[in-house]
């Protein structure tokens, strides 16, 4: 899968991150609105995905994939519980329009923001991310960064060309009488699953 | 489109009876300070963050060339087509070259102020385009065919029954004037625009050189769509959103957000370098393919602006709209009155003269009162009231100024005689000169001509002059610590003279020995602020001459506008070898009243809190506090003086004077005004005061016929009586 960077983790700040941010990253993400589930196992990651798949009646799904899906094991999860689920480029473009839920994973979080930097150079990460009412993303909670700034000196680093996009809650409006409204063109509803422990 | 000949008069007559601005206006004016002030709570360095933006944004600016080739070279060499266009007709050519090569007609955009600046979907659409403005607020104005009132909220003049009309007929179904459904209905209708699209046209935030990098901050991901599923994108960017390196972007994003929607970051924020890929079916089939990436950077008359030594602090706006949220003015009357073609509110003035002319600027300039508020919020510390300053003044050097305002600066504000016997004469007899010909003369002139007067009583101006008490006040301190000059402003000698007074009074417990030179006159504002800064010169020369006689220490003044001015004599007339040593040193010595005794106070060990006087609540100037920076000394002073301070909602929200505009816009000031009104009431205070005789007057106006039992005082008349009541009780 085309990628910005292959390796943004050995541009993280010594000591810049941790998972001791994750408190500040949890709140100030759900003030932008974004639900945040923190699990300790991919697999109990996956048991998330499922439970929020069976409350939205979620019939189809589209994923790209990251370290964190594998070893939850997401695809043969949806399978077995009946859930249509397209994971290769062609029928994310066939079925992303369509699909209820679209799942990615994100190189880390920001702390002073809530957000989430996702590398979305494919065409395949973008279409998961933009199109499904609900997107689920898959963050390591170890690779948390303090601020903003933080996150634009790794992007410094990394960034030659490509496409990325921190994305802080589901895509939202204040157009019609200046009042929040949830939900525009881009995703309802944004979850993150925070995974403690490493693949 | 703006109208040729508009009459702002009318237009803000029309927008003040408009509900759904004014409700909704009103609304976020209201909610703006706060979300601000909540998302900047973890910033850290709020103006350490400000004065970066403003140093890397002013430094990109002085060697915007350079950056541009850099940026045209990065994204050139990783296969983005750069072009540079002048104007607008450059820019709907090139689109439509580009678009007939690859037959595409169907374009989806995201918001983007640049294309509405050259009107770039009306020429698309001219041309056979399908053209989807995909932006929520751009897509309601599209549909009611009206042009953004706000940089942000471009639909925010229109309520949620005004959108479900449009809605029902645009999609051909009732549309229930529910918020949510409406936008959950429009999110519906418009995905098939984008999936369908040929062409995503979206702005850019920033552009970074280093890597010939855009960025786009949105909330609707609207320009994502429009950067993913079309197969062409084309960016839209002035040179002035160009940074250096990606970090530069970082130190932005801190800001705009917060200042523009009180976010900590929007929903999406993008990072595009290079063209990315994109699906396309062939005979049935799903392919990738490379997207085609087209920047235009455009002009039109930016590179001019940015070789303008005073006019190239416009490359410090991040495009926020903080300036608009804070804005007296704009708060009233939205960006459809107080804005040109494109661009609204000061910032948009200053946008609209370098870009599009002088003629529209014209058409809407004086709506900006001066108060500076905007100047506390900008990210690039742009000082946007400055700038219209000088706008205004090079217009009169192009253009003159209109015949009668020409004759009455000559004849009248240069000679004091006849100014003053004018005055005089105003005292005995105010109606004639209110009337006919002279009516001219009473715009221009200080405000306490006028005959407008139904919510604000009009000052009357004084039996007996200041300078004709002088005499009988001035008492010379045994063993004087100093000699102060008082300059007294035409509001205080000729209107508020009972103040007058209490200046000496006060002065002279102080310790100092007062003059007042007769020959002053007018500080020069009123003909500066019409940007005739020769009949300034002449002006500030009569003063020189008067001052020089008495040789004083420090020339004080109670009227914060009368200080600035009296202190811009040394710039205003560096170029005239007679009178630049004169001017400079006159500069020097020139002292605003409250903070100068609040100094003496500090130093004789009398700043206490005392008891025994009166409730106050306390109004900042404008130009007191924003421009003088004063607003902690009048406040000690008022203690000091035995008063209990109440502090009012919005103390230093501008009380709708700003000069000739409290005149000209009648109804907008007496709008401000009442707001003050109210906040004054709230606090029960017995008294008002302020640090400021322009205010006294608005003030004291709108106290006479809303408020009658608060009274208004200069901070010198509280000081005076309290001195009175120590030496009735010692």
């Amino acid at each position: 899968m085309k990628k910005t960077s292959n390796d943004w983790r050995s541009h993280f700040a010594p000591g810049g991150y941790g998972v001791h941010l994750f408190p500040e990253f949890e709140k100030r993400a759900k003030d932008a609105a974004t639900e945040v589930f923190r699990v300790k196992t991919p697999q109990e990651g996956a048991d998330v995905v499922l439970e929020l798949a069976r409350s939205a009646g979620a019939r189809k799904v589209v994923s790209v994939t990251s370290p964190l899906q594998q070893a939850a094991g997401i695809e043969a999860a949806c399978k077995a519980a009946g859930i249509e689920f397209y994971g290769d480029r062609d029928s994310i473009a066939e079925h992303a329009p369509t699909a209820d839920i679209g799942i990615s994973g994100v190189e880390f979080g920001i702390a002073e923001s809530g957000s989430v930097c996702q590398d979305v150079y494919a065409i395949e990460s973008r279409l998961v991310s933009t199109l499904p009412p609900i997107h689920i993303v898959f963050l390591d909670s170890n690779l948390i960064v303090a601020g903003i700034s933080d996150a634009f000196e790794i992007i410094a680093k990394v960034f030659d060309r490509g496409y990325v996009t921190l994305i802080t809650g589901p895509s939202r409006t204040a157009d019609i009488e200046v009042v929040l409204t949830i939900g525009v063109h881009g995703p309802i509803r944004l979850v993150v699953i925070a995974v403690d422990e490493k693949p | 489109m703006a109208e040729q000949n508009r009459n702002i008069r009318k237009e803000i007559k029309e927008k003040m009876q408009q509900e759904p601005l004014q409700v909704n206006l009103g609304k976020f004016v209201e909610r703006y300070p706060v979300l601000r002030a909540a998302a900047m709570e973890n910033a850290g360095d709020v103006e350490a963050l400000r004065e970066a933006i403003k140093k890397m944004k002013a430094d990109t600016v002085n060697r915007i060339e350079e950056i541009a080739d850099r940026f045209e070279a990065e994204a050139t060499k990783r296969g983005v087509n750069v072009f540079r266009a002048a104007n607008g007709e450059e820019v709907v050519r090139y689109i439509l070259e580009l678009a007939g090569r690859h037959g595409a007609k169907k374009v989806v955009k995201s918001k983007s102020m640049a294309t509405e600046e050259i009107d770039l979907t009306r020429h698309l659409r001219e041309h056979g385009f399908q053209v989807c403005e995909s932006d929520m607020g751009e897509w309601i104005i599209d549909l009611a065919h009206h042009r953004p009132s706000h940089m942000v909220l471009p639909a925010i003049h229109l309520s949620r029954f005004q959108v479900s009309e449009l809605f029902s007929k645009e999609m051909g179904r009732e549309i229930q004037p529910d918020i949510s459904y409406m936008i959950h209905s429009a999110r519906d209708y418009l995905r098939k625009d984008f999936l369908n699209a040929d062409i995503g046209i979206t702005g850019a935030n920033v552009g970074i050189a280093e890597t010939g990098t855009i960025v786009l901050v949105t909330n609707e991901g609207n320009a994502r769509f429009a950067t993913t599923l079309p197969r062409i994108h084309v960016v839209l960017m002035g040179y002035e959103k160009l940074v250096p390196k990606i970090t530069d972007a970082g130190l932005i994003l801190r800001m705009l957000p917060r200042a523009a929607t009180g976010q900590l970051l929007t929903s999406y924020t993008t990072l595009i370098g290079g063209p990315t890929p994109v699906m396309v079916q062939r005979e049935g089939r799903w392919v990738e393919e490379t997207r085609e990436m087209h920047v235009i950077l455009l002009d039109n008359n930016r590179l001019k602006a940015a070789n303008d030594a005073r006019f190239k602090e416009v490359y410090q706006c991040i495009r926020c709209g903080s300036c608009l949220n804070v804005c007296p003015v704009y708060g009233i009357v939205g960006g459809h009155v107080f804005g040109g073609h494109t661009y609204a509110g000061g910032i948009g003035a200053i946008l609209t003269a370098l870009i599009s002319g002088m003629s529209d600027f014209e058409k809407f300039h004086e709506l900006c009162i001066g108060c500076y508020r905007c100047t506390e919020v900008c990210p690039g510390k742009i000082d946007i009231p400055g700038l219209i300053e000088e706008l205004r003044v090079r217009a009169v050097k192009e253009k003159g100024l209109p015949f009668i305002t020409r004759q009455l600066f000559d004849n009248v504000m240069a000679n004091r005689k006849v100014f003053h016997s004018l005055l005089r004469a105003a005292s005995v007899a105010m109606k004639p000169l209110a009337s006919g010909t002279n009516k001219t003369l009473i715009r221009h002139l200080p405000l306490f001509f006028s005959g407008l007067a139904k919510d604000r009583s009009l000052p009357a101006i004084a039996e007996r002059p200041f300078r004709d008490r002088a005499a009988d006040v001035i008492k010379r301190p045994e063993n004087p610590i100093g000699r102060a000059a008082f300059f007294s402003g035409c509001t205080m000698d000729f209107v508020l003279p009972d103040t007058g007074e209490s200046i000496v009074k006060v002065l002279q417990d102080v310790g100092y020995e007062v003059v007042f030179p007769m020959g002053q006159t007018c500080c020069g504002k009123p003909v500066s602020a019409m940007g005739d800064l020769e009949t300034t010169r002449k002006i500030a020369r009569i003063n020189l001459e008067a001052f020089e006689q008495v040789q004083a220490d420090v020339i004080i003044s109670g009227c914060p506008t009368c200080v600035e001015t009296l202190e811009s004599y040394g710039e205003l007339l560096k170029d005239d070898p007679k009178w630049r040593d004169t001017a400079a040193a006159f500069s020097a010595k020139v002292r605003e009243f409250s903070s100068f005794v609040a100094g003496e106070y500090e130093k004789q060990g009398r700043m206490q809190k005392t008891t025994g006087g009166p409730s106050v609540t306390y109004h900042d100037s404008c130009h007191l506090k924003r421009v003088l920076g004063v607003y902690t000394e009048p406040r000690r002073l008022i203690e000091a003086a035995g008063c209990e301070l109440r502090e009012m909602k919005d103390p230093d929200k501008c009380c709708g004077m700003a000069g000739v505009f409290g005149l000209k816009y009648t109804e907008l000031s007496m709008k401000i005004l009442g707001q003050k009104m109210q906040n004054i009431k709230d606090t029960g205070a017995e008294i008002v005061a302020c640090a400021c005789s322009g205010c006294m007057v608005q003030i004291q106006g709108g106290l006479d016929k809303q408020v009658p039992n608060v009274r208004m005082k200069h901070v010198a008349d509280i000081l005076a009586e309290s001195i009175e009541r120590r030496k009735n009780n010692p």
